[in-house]
């Protein structure tokens, strides 16, 4: 199913605060700046929505014969699609925004909880750049903060990383100059199990964020 | 929401149909060739028996999700259709078109897994193999014309064979709003007089019959299309 919306090659990134420390709107403040010190300039304002659902039943004693849990992703950006991920089935799935109203109508599953991923984002040469907070969409505080490194020209997976890394590495430096604890952490899915090919798509995007949400909930349940 | 009506016509009669839809809308026609797998929830537990005894509680008519693959395109295209139940009350009962909710969501080609995994089976499956004609007057409405064919294996789409070798299914659909549907229905039900001389069409489920004299007007229809065709 092709994408009509144009897709760049990216890495979902998340800051990582020092041992001790904590991540607070400040820190995200202090990322944009970092941004602004490699010349970043910034192009406007992003959405992502990821959501967690479980099988709807009114009677707990009823199992279904289902997957236990559905994760659903929203792009602000390219909001004709959505797509959905099965962890435990290893399948990403993309379809037309309006799918959302067919699972309601089929009344399967249920919305337990969602995160907005939210932000500004920047420019910088053949590089796009994003920054934002997550936050539960019930409740304002912050759960984490998502860095993602958009690069245009290339779309093969492979032949970008290297590239992706020294670029981030480069970031990290900018960062590091300003004397922020903490620092920029990857947590790639491996693309190749969920049947995703080297050639990037927004499914690819779609896996980045689903595995951070879960991150970002886990680090919340460890609290 | 859409609107739809359907009928049946001889499969030796399809020519002249074809003829006289070409002549209607200036050749838009396109080939139809779709694997079409409908689903149903699984009933390992109560709960498909709790669904449907919640229907019958509030009235509502079951619905059904039906899994298209367009397999006249490259790459397959798949889509996922929600067939809501249809317009109910006096008023919905004398429209001449059927009424009813449908949400549609093309999907990646890993649909039929996804269904699987979220609950569901397949319920039946079947290809259609015609050909549809789109119309763009005040409503856009669509004819398609197929062959129902059944698979004797699991997904052998090149085994299928039809149902009914004789005839074909005719179907004239149009999408609407709750807003326009009183417009869009009389739209299709004067469209559906322009193909009576060699098809019946009315509501889905009130079978109407062939045509008793559909071979007198194909025989006519034929003989014009030649001449013209001699005249070029």
């Amino acid at each position: 199913m092709g994408s009509q919306s144009v897709c760049l090659d990216s890495r979902v990134l998340h800051w990582q605060p020092s041992a001790g420390a904590q991540v607070t709107s400040q820190t995200l403040v202090d990322l944009f700046r970092s941004i602004e010190s490699m010349n970043g300039v910034r192009t406007g304002r992003w959405q992502i929505t990821a959501a967690q659902h479980r099988p709807f039943t009114r009677d707990q004693a009823m199992a279904i014969d289902c997957a236990k849990e559905l994760l659903g992703v929203a792009f602000s950006e390219f909001a004709s699609k959505h797509y959905f991920v099965l962890r435990a089935e290893r399948m990403v799935v993309e379809a037309d925004s309006s799918i959302q109203a067919i699972m309601e109508k089929l009344q399967v599953y249920r919305n337990r909880l969602s995160m907005v991923f939210e932000g500004f984002q920047y420019q910088l040469g053949d590089f796009q750049l994003k920054a934002g907070r997550a936050v539960l969409s019930q409740a304002e505080n912050l759960r984490g903060i998502v860095l993602e490194v958009e690069y245009s020209p290339v779309s093969s997976i492979e032949k970008t990383r290297q590239m992706m890394q020294e670029f981030v590495d480069l970031w990290q430096e900018a960062i590091s100059a300003q004397s922020m604890s903490g620092r920029i952490s990857l947590l790639e899915p491996n693309f190749a199990e969920y049947a995703l090919s080297d050639t990037y798509t927004w499914q690819h995007t779609a896996l980045q964020y689903i595995f951070l949400f879960a991150y970002f909930l886990s680090q919340s349940q460890r609290a | 929401m859409e609107c739809v009506v359907q009928g049946i016509i001889e499969a030796q009669h399809v020519e002249a149909l074809d003829v006289l839809l070409q002549g209607l809308c200036e050749g838009q026609r396109e080939a139809v060739k779709t694997h079409e797998i409908c689903l149903k929830s699984k009933p390992i537990s109560s709960f498909a028996d709790s669904r449907a005894l919640e229907s019958l509680e509030t009235g509502t008519v079951a619905s059904e999700l039906h899994l298209l693959c367009d397999l006249s395109k490259r790459p397959h295209i798949w889509t996922v259709k929600h067939i809501g139940g249809a317009m109910r009350g006096t008023g919905a009962e004398q429209l001449p078109a059927l009424v009813r909710n449908i949400v549609e969501s093309k999907m990646s080609n890993n649909a039929l897994r996804f269904f699987y995994a979220v609950g569901y089976k397949m319920d039946y499956e079947l290809l259609r193999d015609g050909f549809a004609y789109r119309f763009q007057r005040a409503f856009p409405i669509t004819v398609t014309v197929t062959s129902v064919c059944r698979l004797p294996k699991q997904h052998s789409i090149d085994e299928a064979t039809p149902v009914t070798p004789n005839i074909q299914l005719v179907e004239v659909t149009a999408p609407a709003t709750a807003d326009n549907f009183s417009d869009v229905v009389p739209a299709i039900s004067s469209f559906a007089e322009h193909l009576s001389p060699l098809v019946n069409l009315s509501k889905p489920g009130s079978f109407a019959g062939i045509v008793s004299t559909a071979s007198t007007a194909a025989a006519s229809l034929l003989s014009r299309s030649d001449r013209l065709e001699h005249r070029v």
